[in-house]
């Protein structure tokens, strides 16, 4: 795992798939006896980027470990909701970051650095 | 998974908690249904809801599996004025109460609400993709 646009396009995914959970998590926070889900690459992606040999990065899927209310269902609405914007702020930074990646190619390219 | 997949996913939250309204403006609307004492009466309706599997791991939302009719035997009233009463002046009412119904109400309004949010944010995010390169 080298090179920061690589980087960068395994956390978009990843944070991709952690809003697809919030979404099936929030979709059903009405569900009887749903578990949660947990999507998480950032310490799998950290580890992979300071491996000297080249590790591989994965993405980790995992039950949300809250206890259940009385219908079976462990989601919290509002902490899901704080999770959702959370992700999309996140994306919009990752977004930016490979935008000033490609600036700065573009620039170094003969065009332009804006 | 689809392009722009997770607005599909709170796009079945949203398609649920409408049909979950949907079966509580049934249940008020026939809550004062009244019938002859010897045959069955409105019950109740309430969506099961099951979550929809993925192949992939995460999963893709949440279907309505079946709409759960409840009792139909429901409540034998008094209402001799009534033109369905018997010789003794009884009806039969559905058993469907008020009170739970608009709980019910508030937390499906809720449950919509959430996923309306969370598509939001879901588009916010698509949209800042198609930023890239530009």
């Amino acid at each position: 795992m080298d090179g920061i646009v690589d980087v960068l396009h395994f956390a978009v995914d990843g944070v991709t798939q952690q809003q697809q959970a919030t979404a099936n998590n929030l979709a059903n926070s009405e569900t009887p006896g749903f578990t949660g889900q947990d999507v998480s690459f950032e310490s799998s992606l950290q580890q992979a980027i300071n491996s000297t040999s080249g590790g591989t990065a994965s993405v980790l899927v995992t039950p949300d470990p809250a206890a259940p209310a009385t219908n079976g269902n462990n989601v919290t609405t509002s902490t899901q909701l704080v999770n959702a914007q959370e992700e999309t702020l996140k994306y919009q930074a990752m977004v930016e970051m490979l935008n000033a990646q490609f600036r700065l190619v573009s620039g170094a390219t003969g065009g332009s650095f804006t | 998974m689809s392009l722009f997949g997770n607005i599909d996913v709170s796009a079945t939250g949203i398609g649920a908690a409408q049909t979950w309204l949907n079966t509580i403006a049934g249940n008020i609307a026939n809550m004062n249904d009244v019938g002859p004492v010897n045959a069955a009466v409105y019950g109740q309706q309430a969506p099961v809801f099951t979550p929809t599997v993925s192949f992939d791991q995460v999963g893709d939302g949440v279907a309505v599996a079946a709409i759960a009719v409840g009792d139909t035997t429901g409540i034998i009233q008094s209402d001799p004025s009534s033109p369905v009463a018997n010789a003794q002046g009884l009806v039969r009412v559905p058993d469907v109460q008020l009170g739970s119904q608009m709980v019910d109400m508030i937390q499906a309004q809720t449950d919509f609400q959430a996923n309306t949010s969370a598509l939001a944010s879901a588009k916010t995010a698509y949209q800042s993709a198609l930023t890239l390169g530009t």
